[in-house]
């Protein structure tokens, strides 16, 4: 017995060995390919590519996606006169912040990237903070939008799109003067996370300096149903109705609204508007919905990679099927800044921790022109390090395509106010 | 004095929405003794199935129901006797490898429907959607209506299929004591398949019903699973007529909450109530679970 079992052990051992050995003499020249075309800039996105906010993950990947590609396509990024590709590493954060944090920490230490693209949501973004100090490696935001992001004054991570407190306030002062008869009280519903929560605080804020009056503000639970909130705000009949969240919670308020035959005169939301996802849930239902965007296709901006705001959303087109959003252009636009900032720099890759550090001090220097408008950070403030230079857009969904409306001069339609009953 | 009547009313429908994928998730725990983590996957899948029904071949979501119970019914009948193996296996605690069974049912359910129809969130359009109806100062959805209703069917089917029948019997007798259930011939087996096909044909189509009071998408399901299982505890384990009662229970606490407190305790005081009820009584608000 003890006999079979050495014997069987030694085969097993021999048999082992031998393809240990060819499999090693078989892998040596891969090994030799991996190196010789070590030569890239690594890049690692952290974004929701599952849980609840797995449809803007998806579109901030593509925005950053469509940068990898678009510049790889031109043979990569130019440093000292040579190109170097860019390669892309993911991370999911699984819409969870904490697994964000942990994701960032594996593309760094296991796939040593030099630089991040940060997450979508705001939650994620403030985690992964922490790690971008830690191992002092920068980070591009694209999406996040929520003040508290920059309010921790985080050194490596810059964002393109301005901060929501900036934005939602100033279009509820938009929309109150485009209004006729003039809209008089407002109530606010706000999700209860990050960003949702933020949004909703900046409808509030923005209140008073609009000329309105608030009757009511509401933060209400992700999995919460609407319909005690939404009764609530109907019996209190207020002119304009604004919501802070993503995506899901905006269709669900406006069929908990309809399904309670409550329409206010205007219903105002942030993000989530511009995404055509929104309309093609709703059908007709989401005509007449109020949002705000900092950036769209119609804007006269361009630049070198991406050629004019046209040119860019025809070239997103192509690739997903949809017309990109802000966000989406906010994390194309995040590429540019990477090419811009490492062109300055000048070091090939790989890049040593001393160069990633000198990366993240040429991304705060910023000074650029993209198809998505005008790229500068802030360097002090409670918007440190976000680029606030984009101004916001009032946009109503109108026969199911998105159209500016306001301010006068951006405006593409006119305004429809008040919104029509519920048929 | 009307949003008090505006709010119970609002409070008995989402009660009576939770109710509608409650109520089968109960008879399995009573049969099967699994507690099934899919449950939220069947609901989804319902709702995309309503989806589809409605964007593919341009009928009304209502159509999808049948389809739903038939259709996922089947796939319920063959995954059942799966699930009973498992959970009669004689492995170590059999009853933790069924819950890491459905939970993985669950999690294949969602990857699978991530990679075949994507991450846009979608509805199902209906007569009723957006309909609504008034009755003195209250408004009524008839969507939710048309869901309370539903689950006042389901629950009644139940009941009637339940106690007034011999396969009903031998679905109690089973419940009660499997073993015994064996020597009398009633073929256990067989039977579990029955009752999982019964109830992820019934929690699909509670989930067309879902699709077209909210919207659906892959993610969805967990939150679905979350108020089965808050249900299912509140109403006693196995307790299927504690689920109708747990589900107005909550849905009312819920909607008053939010209206007269404000919405961010709501959920808060779902816990409490949870937390109370397993104090007073564990085994569930009717002292009827298992």
């Amino acid at each position: 017995m003890a006999l079979t079992y050495r014997s069987f052990s030694r085969r097993r051992f021999l048999g082992g060995s031998a393809v240990a050995v060819t499999a090693g003499a078989l892998g040596m020249p891969f090994v030799h390919t991996a190196r010789a075309q070590a030569a890239t800039f690594k890049a690692g996105v952290i974004t929701s590519l599952s849980g609840e906010n797995i449809l803007g993950g998806n579109l901030t990947k593509r925005g950053y996606d469509l940068w990898a590609d678009t510049v790889n396509e031109k043979g990569g990024v130019e440093v000292a006169g040579e190109r170097f590709k860019v390669e892309m590493f993911y991370g999911d954060d699984q819409s969870n912040p904490a697994t964000g944090a942990d994701a960032a920490e594996r593309l760094i230490v296991q796939n040593e990237v030099d630089v991040l693209f940060g997450p979508y949501t705001s939650g994620s973004t403030i985690a992964v903070q922490p790690i971008c100090q830690k191992y002092q490696v920068p980070m591009i935001s694209g999406s996040a939008e929520s003040p508290n992001v920059w309010k921790a004054k985080p050194e490596f991570n810059f964002g393109i799109i301005p901060s929501v407190d900036t934005t939602s306030g100033l279009s509820l002062g938009v929309l109150a003067k485009l209004s006729n008869p003039a809209a008089k009280t407002v109530a606010v519903i706000g999700v209860n996370e990050p960003f949702s929560k933020e949004t909703g605080e900046g409808f509030r804020d923005g209140v008073e300096a609009a000329g309105l009056e608030l009757v009511a503000y509401e933060l209400v639970p992700p999995e919460g149903d609407l319909t005690p909130v939404i009764s609530k705000i109907a019996a209190l009949n207020p002119d304009v109705v604004a919501v802070g969240g993503h995506e899901e919670p905006l269709i669900n308020v406006v069929k908990t609204s309809k399904s309670l035959n409550f329409r206010p005169k205007a219903l105002i939301m942030h993000y989530g508007v511009t995404n055509p996802a929104f309309a093609e849930a709703l059908g007709a239902d989401a005509d007449g919905t109020t949002g705000v965007a900092v950036w769209l296709p119609t804007v006269p901006y361009k630049d070198d990679v991406f050629g004019t705001a046209q040119e860019f959303t025809a070239m997103a087109q192509k690739k997903s099927g949809v017309e990109p959003d802000y966000t989406e252009a906010g994390c194309a636009a995040s590429g540019l800044v990477l090419g811009d900032a490492l062109k300055r720099l000048g070091k090939k890759p790989a890049l040593t921790p001393e160069d990633r550090v000198a990366l993240k001090d040429a991304i705060a220097e910023t000074d650029i022109q993209t198809f998505y408008g005008p790229i500068k950070f802030e360097k002090e403030g409670n918007h440190y390090h976000d680029n606030i230079q984009p101004v916001p857009v009032l946009i109503q969904i109108q026969g199911g395509k998105t159209v500016a409306v306001g301010p006068k001069e951006a405006a593409a339609a006119p305004f429809t106010y008040p919104l029509p009953a519920w048929k | 004095m009307d949003l008090f009547l505006q709010t119970l009313l609002n409070g008995l429908l989402i009660g009576g929405v939770i109710a509608t994928f409650t109520i089968a998730f109960q008879l399995t725990f009573g049969v099967l003794h699994v507690i099934d983590f899919a449950v939220g996957g069947w609901v989804v899948l319902g709702g995309y199935l309503g989806y589809y029904i409605v964007a593919g071949l341009g009928l009304d979501g209502f159509v999808a129901i049948p389809v739903a119970f038939v259709l996922f019914g089947a796939i319920g009948y063959l995954i059942g006797p799966i699930l009973y193996n498992v959970r009669n296996s004689r492995t170590a605690r059999p009853e933790l490898m069924a819950l890491a069974l459905t939970f993985g049912l669950f999690t294949l359910l969602r990857g699978g429907m991530l990679t075949a129809w994507g991450f846009n969130t979608r509805t199902v359009a209906t007569a009723l959607s957006g309909e609504s109806l008034m009755v003195g100062p209250v408004t009524v959805p008839l969507i939710r209506v048309a869901a309370a209703l539903f689950a006042v069917m389901i629950a009644g089917g139940l009941f009637v299929f339940l106690y007034r029948t011999r396969y009903g019997l031998a679905i109690r007798a089973t419940a009660e004591n499997r073993h015994n259930a064996a020597l009398m011939g009633v073929n256990i087996r067989r039977l579990s398949a029955n009752v999982y096909g019964l109830y992820a044909g019934i929690t699909a189509m509670a989930g067309v019903l879902m699709g077209a009071i909210y919207s659906v998408n892959p993610e969805s399901g967990l939150r679905y699973t979350l108020f089965a299982f808050f249900v299912a505890v509140l109403a006693g384990l196995g307790s299927v007529g504690g689920a109708v009662v747990a589900a107005l229970l909550l849905g009312v606490v819920e909607a008053y909450v939010a209206t007269y407190v404000g919405s961010s305790y709501s959920l808060l005081a779902i816990f409490a109530t949870l937390f109370l009820v397993l104090l007073i009584s564990p085994r569930g608000i009717l002292r009827r679970g298992l």
